[in-house]
């Protein structure tokens, strides 16, 4: 009688313990698994990896490799033996969360980070203020979360706490952004200086040294929490009309000479410098590359969401990029289906391999204006999981063709593996995203 | 001091129209123990999948969806544990006659024939011993005391057009509707000689209500017309009046969940001790794990209140009760369970930025 074939694992992990969690951490991994009563002196399912990251991934697709058996009552590895050797084709691969549009309560965003783990997604992008809200704990300036929609709807700095070390645990860093100066009428609930007038609040005063002292002290704040490289301070769709119009302001870019579109750069510039100084790389949304390129930090990523070809021009002006493109990787945009989302390649139109490597990586972006807690889950996937391929796959590796063929049946098994997790996974066949199912039906075929 | 109004408040889910994997299941249950409902009406099979495994028939699952969209025997039986160490009973349905065809997968011969497939065939004793290995096996594992028959919606035309089924009518004298009134008391004496206690649909107590076995309990759905008649009778009754109380129609809002009142036809003291409770039911034609919490939540919530608070203490006008509901739709948030905003029926996305509280 045949003993039920019992896995023994090796896990070998050259630097497991001395690596930082960081953009470019070697996040490759060799799987090895061998087949029952092969002639195999190891017998087991072996993963290599040269830092605790690697063997992370490797053990998330072991985990999906395993399947139960609804026969045999155990769980079995199929089409045994593997040799998977695979390291990510681009260092960053993220998730926006808004959390000023609606708050999202700590559990749920750690089911969002947990989720993310299975498609190796490694970094969540925390938009965390905005317009409507400031749901965050700022003790330099404590204020600031009367902004919240309610006294409870905040984050205190434990829980962001808690939030980056549940991400960690999962081999995700988490970037924090602090929107300037647009998307910041809130922050005026708890300090109304910082309005241009009590009629006119976005975006921020760039006349007072306030805002910049207030800056500095939420980064202040934010530099004990986010070890992330990366600080993004947003800069996109400012609105300078309350500059113009606000008696002050308008006297004080008189006096500089500035227009106001002069005073949108220097408040970016000064706001980069803030975060450089914290030792942060600061990350800009794209408008500020397109209205005053030349002269941001040469540090600066810039991050596209508006125009398409943006991060072509940026490579070629040095900057690095992150792909967001609008038009295909934002999830609020319910009206793409996900053969858009993996047919969306963030290289397309740049050649220069040099370039080429400035894109650093894309990201799929939650917006919250219509998703909160009862929604986020099932617009999320699994569209992000269609990015989270693109952007992991090699470009050779990625499907083409007629992918209904090819990648779909592949989407159709991991949506239903989210299921199964828990992951409330929106059915993949619907055009329109989250959506309920059509009518009866398996899970592999809806 | 709180004390329970009725003795039971239900929750249905069904698992055969979208199978519903374990951690869904789970997380029903959880969400369940916020508002102190405490069945989980199991609906475990229908016409368009057989997902439980039936030790006795062990073909039956392969009416499953796929291989993988399975419950094993010990699946069962932990969603049973998970919920008793929460205080939540499970009931266990299994449908008969109708809601059946995907028991013929397995075994065809329980299909009138090839090209009529449902209600299970009633002439053949091999229905009622798959029937009775089933409540064998469930007996093992559910261990509320009472069991779901079903029998509701039972077109019996496959009995009538098929020649061997016709056959057997005539030799046996009976009609259509008799055959149907044989077949549930016949599944009522299987579950009985299994030591449960028998809830049926309500069809079964509109077609042959003093036939039923005595202490059947009606679950009403279609309307709330029966209620007052079962109650008449002498039987015990189950409130689930789908035009207040089907989750699955999501153009109800929660203000109807909340004044959908059990007395309001009774108002006989001793009459009202036989309704037991009422039950919000959560239909998976449209429900799959993608959505199935936020279609749940937050109306499960106002029929709880409706359930457990004494009838004095609640609130006449609903909208009294808007913020109450809002901040405890909040709390679910906050437990990570993705109950819907309150405005406007079931499942509707936030239309815009705002407040938890506020939505």
């Amino acid at each position: 009688m045949n003993p039920s074939f019992k896995i023994w694992f090796i896990l070998v992990c050259f630097f497991c313990f001395n690596v930082q969690l960081q953009l470019g951490v070697d996040e490759g991994y060799t799987l090895m698994v061998s087949k029952n009563n092969e002639l195999s002196i190891v017998g087991a399912a072996t993963i290599e990896a040269n830092t605790v990251y690697g063997a992370l991934r490797g053990l998330e697709t072991f985990s999906q490799l395993c399947a139960f058996d609804y026969l045999t009552k155990s769980v079995q590895i199929y089409k045994a033996p593997w040799f998977i050797q695979d390291k990510p084709r681009f260092q960053y691969r993220g998730l926006l969360i808004d959390t000023s549009r609606h708050f999202l309560p700590v559990d749920v965003i750690k089911q969002i980070i947990e989720s993310m783990s299975f498609a190796k997604l490694n970094v969540l992008h925390w938009h965390i203020v905005d317009e409507q809200s400031f749901p965050f704990e700022t003790p330099t300036y404590p204020n600031l979360w009367k902004g919240a929609y309610s006294r409870w709807e905040r984050y205190t700095v434990e829980d962001a706490s808690e939030i980056v070390r549940f991400a960690k645990m999962r081999g995700i860093n988490v970037m924090a952004e602090l929107d300037v100066p647009g998307h910041a009428e809130s922050w005026g609930t708890g300090y109304p200086d910082l309005w241009p007038s009590p009629s006119c609040r976005e975006p921020l005063d760039v006349t007072k040294n306030l805002t910049f002292d207030v800056i500095s002290g939420i980064l202040a704040d934010m530099r004990k929490i986010f070890p992330f490289e990366f600080f993004h301070l947003g800069g996109d769709e400012v609105n300078t009309d309350c500059w113009k119009n606000t008696t002050h302001v308008k006297e004080w870019l008189q006096g500089r000479n500035f227009t106001s579109k002069d005073a949108y750069k220097y408040f970016v510039l000064r706001a980069q410098q803030i975060a450089i100084s914290k030792n942060w790389t600061p990350v800009n949304w794209e408008e500020t590359f397109s209205s005053f390129g030349k002269d941001l930090d040469p540090r600066t990523v810039v991050q596209n969401w508006l125009v398409s070809d943006i991060c072509q021009k940026a490579v070629a002006k040095g900057f690095r990029c992150i792909f967001s493109n609008q038009g295909y990787w934002y999830l609020d945009h319910l009206d793409v289906p996900w053969d858009q989302v993996y047919n969306t390649e963030p290289l397309n139109g740049i050649h220069n391999p040099s370039q080429q490597k400035l894109v650093i990586g894309g990201e799929v972006c939650m917006w919250g204006e219509t998703a909160d807690t009862s929604v986020v889950l099932q617009t999320i996937w699994p569209r992000a999981a269609a990015a989270a391929e693109r952007m992991w796959s090699t470009r050779e590796a990625v499907s083409k063709g007629n992918i209904t063929l090819t990648a779909l049946p592949r989407l159709h098994y991991f949506r239903c593996l989210l299921n199964n997790r828990g992951v409330p996974a929106a059915p993949v066949d619907n055009w329109y995203a989250r959506r309920p199912p059509s009518g009866p039906g398996s899970c592999y075929a809806q | 001091m709180d004390e329970i109004r009725y003795e039971t408040l239900f929750v249905a889910t069904d698992t055969s129209r979208h199978y519903l994997p374990l951690p869904v299941m789970k997380n029903v249950i959880d969400s369940m123990t916020y508002t102190k409902l405490n069945v989980l009406h199991w609906h475990i099979v229908d016409t368009q999948s057989f997902p439980l495994e039936i030790p006795s028939y062990p073909k039956l699952w392969n009416g499953a969806y796929s291989p993988t969209q399975r419950y094993t025997f010990e699946d069962a039986a932990e969603i049973v544990n998970y919920a008793g160490r929460r205080g939540i009973h499970v009931l266990a349905e299994i449908d008969v006659p109708g809601h059946a065809l995907s028991w013929g997968k397995g075994y065809p011969s329980l299909w009138p024939s090839k090209n009529c497939q449902e209600p299970l065939d009633v002439s053949s004793d091999f229905t009622f011993k798959v029937i009775d290995g089933i409540l064998s096996d469930f007996s093992k594992i559910f261990k509320f005391k009472f069991i779901h028959l079903g029998g509701d919606e039972v077109n019996t035309t496959c009995w009538s057009t098929t020649p061997r089924i016709s056959k057997w009518l005539k030799k046996h004298r009976k009609t259509e509707a008799e055959a149907y009134e044989y077949f549930v008391l016949r599944a009522q004496k299987i579950a009985s000689s299994h030591g449960y206690e028998i809830i049926n649909w309500e069809e079964t107590f509109n077609n042959f209500g003093n036939k039923l076995n005595p202490k059947t309990v009606v679950h009403n759905w279609l309307g709330t017309g029966v209620v007052g008649r079962v109650t008449a009778a002498g039987l015990r009754c189950i409130m689930s009046n789908q035009d207040k109380w089907y989750l699955d129609h999501i153009d109800t809002p929660w203000q109807m969940f909340y004044a959908n009142e059990p007395f309001e036809m009774i108002k006989d003291e001793k009459r009202q001790s036989l309704v037991l409770g009422g039950e919000v039911c959560m239909w998976g034609e449209h429900i799959d794990a993608s959505d199935i919490q936020q279609t749940i939540w937050p109306r499960a919530a106002a029929a709880a209140e409706r359930l457990w608070t004494p009838y004095t203490k609640l609130a006449e006008n609903p909208d009294k009760v808007t913020t109450r509901l809002a901040h405890f739709r909040c709390l679910l948030n906050e437990r990570g369970v993705a109950a819907a905003p309150l405005v406007g029926g079931g499942r509707v996305a936030p239309f815009e930025p705002g407040s938890c509280l506020a939505q």
